[in-house]
């Protein structure tokens, strides 16, 4: 076999830019930090907020009623999350945040033997200066509020050791989301990039990669450890895996998440779906189309499509969303490549 | 196995005493890496590059690889087929040709990493034997390709290994049982147990072998580099949660029966996402680089202190290579950047960005 001359090597390796002007992406990052973000963590931050004042209301005077409103508040945060959740850079980055808002999935139930460790332990160490930046991640965010709330060993109607732990855990949980809101406020996504001094670097571009490395990994997530793992589409049905199963919100959840991937697409201007259209309006509009069906297939399934005692027939109905959801995933990695980015070569697939 | 008509074009090949003039001619004294590299999913290539990041040699690979292999006398390379790998393609450069191929035998595949012993006679691969999934280190004369010895890995997935002397084999056993048919499935992940082995070349016997705890047993020990002093630097992939707060990085000696962790910022750690790439010590040896594509840095440490360094930020960067000076790294990246890092001087500088190409996993030093 003969191998490439010299001269034809030298072509291989000239630099050829791609797309690069400055300040091309500015339209989609600033309009989803703006659109998405910002707005995303200041209505995050602010129904953490009721979620810690309903936690105080409930053990000011336990009833069925405040335990039933302080469930009511979760829901909205753990919802709220969801608005953001495929994000896993900058503020929330700091201090393992990311892991902390929601401690998912938990096949070891360690948020349960932590949060029983704590309840019954002495009470006074939680009001320790440090302790909640230090505490386990298990017990700092949502999940743990969950279990407080609906699992059953945990009655804070009931135990004011219970209920006490709660309102530490939702204190806690609001200045969490509080300061990665106002850290957002206050900074732009390009500073929160790291600096790769003397290589051409371009934050704002960087940003975007980044950006769009996460979105693509979170459709990934939703479609496999959200949806397909625990109705045992590959393998064995166990619908405890699922997401927030105790509160019911699995189904919302992935319904949230796959509106807020129309947001991110449509979000600046230009959008990242009127530059992709530039390039390749067919492609553009197919991923276009693709998130919208994904929206109207999730809507489509039933309200109680994961509980246990319904539905023989899940996997048969996820199908049609799943396969959604693929050919979703399918678009927006040919999309990226098509806008220049490079994601992930060694960083997505090594060994 | 050869015809005689390859073998003698091979013996052929041999006796002109390739050297590497052919693509040096401008400057006989150039300092040369191997790598592969990628144009897009559809185009790859093996490429040979100078010091100022000029791709001087390619030849097209049907498929991304994984790390070269480099001839300590000769002006051959090879480059390993990604994990489960099933050849070793070897070109000479000199005459432009691909010279030879080498498959596994029946049941094996590589995985990823190859080594020539210091005077060229024998080459050494790690092998998956993947019906029973025993990790094998098979040594294989060069260029015949003939198999003369073939031992036990003493673990499963040995991933890379170098030698601690001509007479010792340091192996990286990741742990992990896969099988072709599976692709990279890890079968075993709830009993991997990895390890590092001290292998004797002359009958295969165990010299030394160390371990994690048990707790950290789906801490998979993937790449080692070794020091003149003799210390074995460990880069891990940890296959558990990625919210466990477990170690990344270890040091190992034939003399010692544990792996001794190294320290790490917890926000620098975090950043790895449980997984390193590639471990390089710098030419004096006192200096330890580790790469992590997925962190998007090289972090760096002193040995002999065990002091943390400091980071260089490289998106998806896994190629490190110690240049002839000490305490400088060469740095090669998905994104094409080529860049030279000196921890110590707090230094670096851009050899060069190919927008257009994507390096992969590993590169090499070629001593000409």
């Amino acid at each position: 076999m003969k191998c490439f001359p010299k001269l034809i090597a030298l072509a291989i390796g000239a630099t050829t830019p791609l797309l690069v002007s400055a300040g091309q992406w500015e339209g989609p990052l600033n309009g989803i930090v703006s659109t998405v973000i910002v707005k995303g963590y200041d209505t995050y931050s602010a129904s953490s907020k009721i979620l810690q004042q309903q936690s105080n209301a409930l053990c000011s005077s336990p009833s069925e009623q405040t335990l039933h409103a302080a469930q009511t508040a979760f829901q909205t945060n753990a919802l709220d999350w969801q608005q953001v959740q495929w994000l896993n850079f900058g503020p929330v980055t700091y201090f393992m945040r990311y892991y902390a808002f929601e401690y998912w999935p938990d096949k070891k139930g360690v948020t349960q033997r932590q949060l029983r460790a704590l309840s019954q332990g002495d009470p006074s160490v939680m009001d320790a200066p440090k302790f909640w930046t230090s505490a386990s991640i298990a017990v700092r965010g949502l999940t743990a509020v969950e279990s407080l709330l609906y699992h059953p060993d945990f009655a804070p109607t009931q135990s004011a050791n219970h209920c006490r732990l709660l309102e530490k855990v939702t204190s806690h949980h609001f200045e969490s989301a509080d300061a990665v809101a106002k850290q957002w406020q206050e900074a732009k996504a390009q500073d929160w990039v790291f600096d790769e001094e003397g290589t051409g670097f371009d934050p704002e571009e960087v940003a975007l990669e980044q950006f769009l490395q996460q979105w693509i990994e979170h459709m990934s997530a939703v479609k496999d450890a959200k949806l397909e793992t625990p109705i045992g589409y590959n393998g064995r049905e166990n619908l405890k895996l699922a997401e927030f199963y105790r509160s019911d919100l699995s189904l919302k959840a992935i319904q949230k998440n796959l509106q807020s991937y129309r947001e991110i697409y449509h979000a600046g201007s230009p959008s990242l779906y009127d530059l992709a259209k530039q390039i390749n309006p067919t492609l553009a509009e197919k991923l276009n189309q693709q998130l919208t069906q994904n929206v109207k297939l999730s809507l489509l399934l039933p309200s109680n499509y994961f509980h246990s005692d319904q539905h023989d027939d899940r996997v048969a109905l996820a199908k049609p969303l799943v396969k959604s959801i693929s050919s979703s995933q399918s678009y927006l990695a040919s999309m990226v490549t098509q806008l220049g980015f490079q994601i992930g070569f060694n960083s997505r697939d090594g060994d | 196995m050869l015809s005689r008509r390859s073998f003698l074009a091979l013996s052929g090949a041999m006796m002109t005493a390739p050297s590497w003039a052919t693509i040096t001619q401008q400057d006989p004294n150039a300092t040369l890496y191997a790598s592969a590299y990628s144009l897009n999913k559809k185009e790859h290539f093996f490429g040979v590059f100078d010091s100022k990041g000029d791709i001087l040699w390619a030849a097209p690979l049907s498929d991304r690889a994984h790390a070269p292999v480099i001839h300590p006398n000769q002006s051959i390379i090879g480059i390993v087929a990604r994990r489960p790998g099933f050849y070793i393609d070897f070109f000479d450069v000199s005459s432009n040709q691909r010279i030879k191929r080498i498959t596994p035998n029946k049941d094996h595949h590589f995985y990823g990493h190859a080594l020539f012993t210091d005077d060229g006679v024998h080459l050494i691969t790690q092998e998956n034997h993947y019906t029973t999934g025993q990790g094998k280190i098979v040594v294989r004369n060069w260029p015949s390709g003939n198999i003369i010895q073939s031992y036990s890995s003493n673990g499963i997935g040995p991933h890379e290994s170098v030698f601690l002397d001509q007479h010792v084999l340091v192996i990286a056993n990741g742990g992990l049982m896969t099988h072709p048919d599976e692709d990279r499935k890890i079968l075993n992940l709830d009993t991997m147990k990895p390890n590092v082995t001290y292998l004797s070349l002359k009958d295969g016997s165990i010299i030394n072998q160390a371990s994690h705890e048990e707790e950290l047993h789906q801490l998979s020990i993937r790449h080692l580099d070794v020091n003149e002093q003799g210390t074995v630097a460990l880069g891990f992939q940890y296959q558990g949660d990625i919210r466990d707060q477990v170690p990344l990085l270890g040091l190992s000696r034939v003399n010692q029966s544990h792996i001794e962790y190294l320290p790490i910022p917890e926000d620098i750690r975090i950043r790895f996402k449980q997984y390193c790439g590639s471990v390089c010590f710098d030419k004096s040896g006192e200096v330890l680089a580790i790469s992590t594509p997925k962190g998007g840095l090289v972090a760096y440490w002193h040995i002999d202190s065990k002091t943390f360094l400091g980071i260089e930020n490289c998106r998806d960067v896994c190629g490190l290579v110690a240049t002839d000076n000490a305490h400088e790294f060469l740095l090669t990246s998905g994104t094409g950047v080529q860049l030279a890092s000196n921890p110590v001087q707090n230094s670096n500088k851009m050899i060069k960005k190919h927008t257009n190409i994507h390096w992969d996993n590993h590169f090499r030093h070629i001593k000409t």
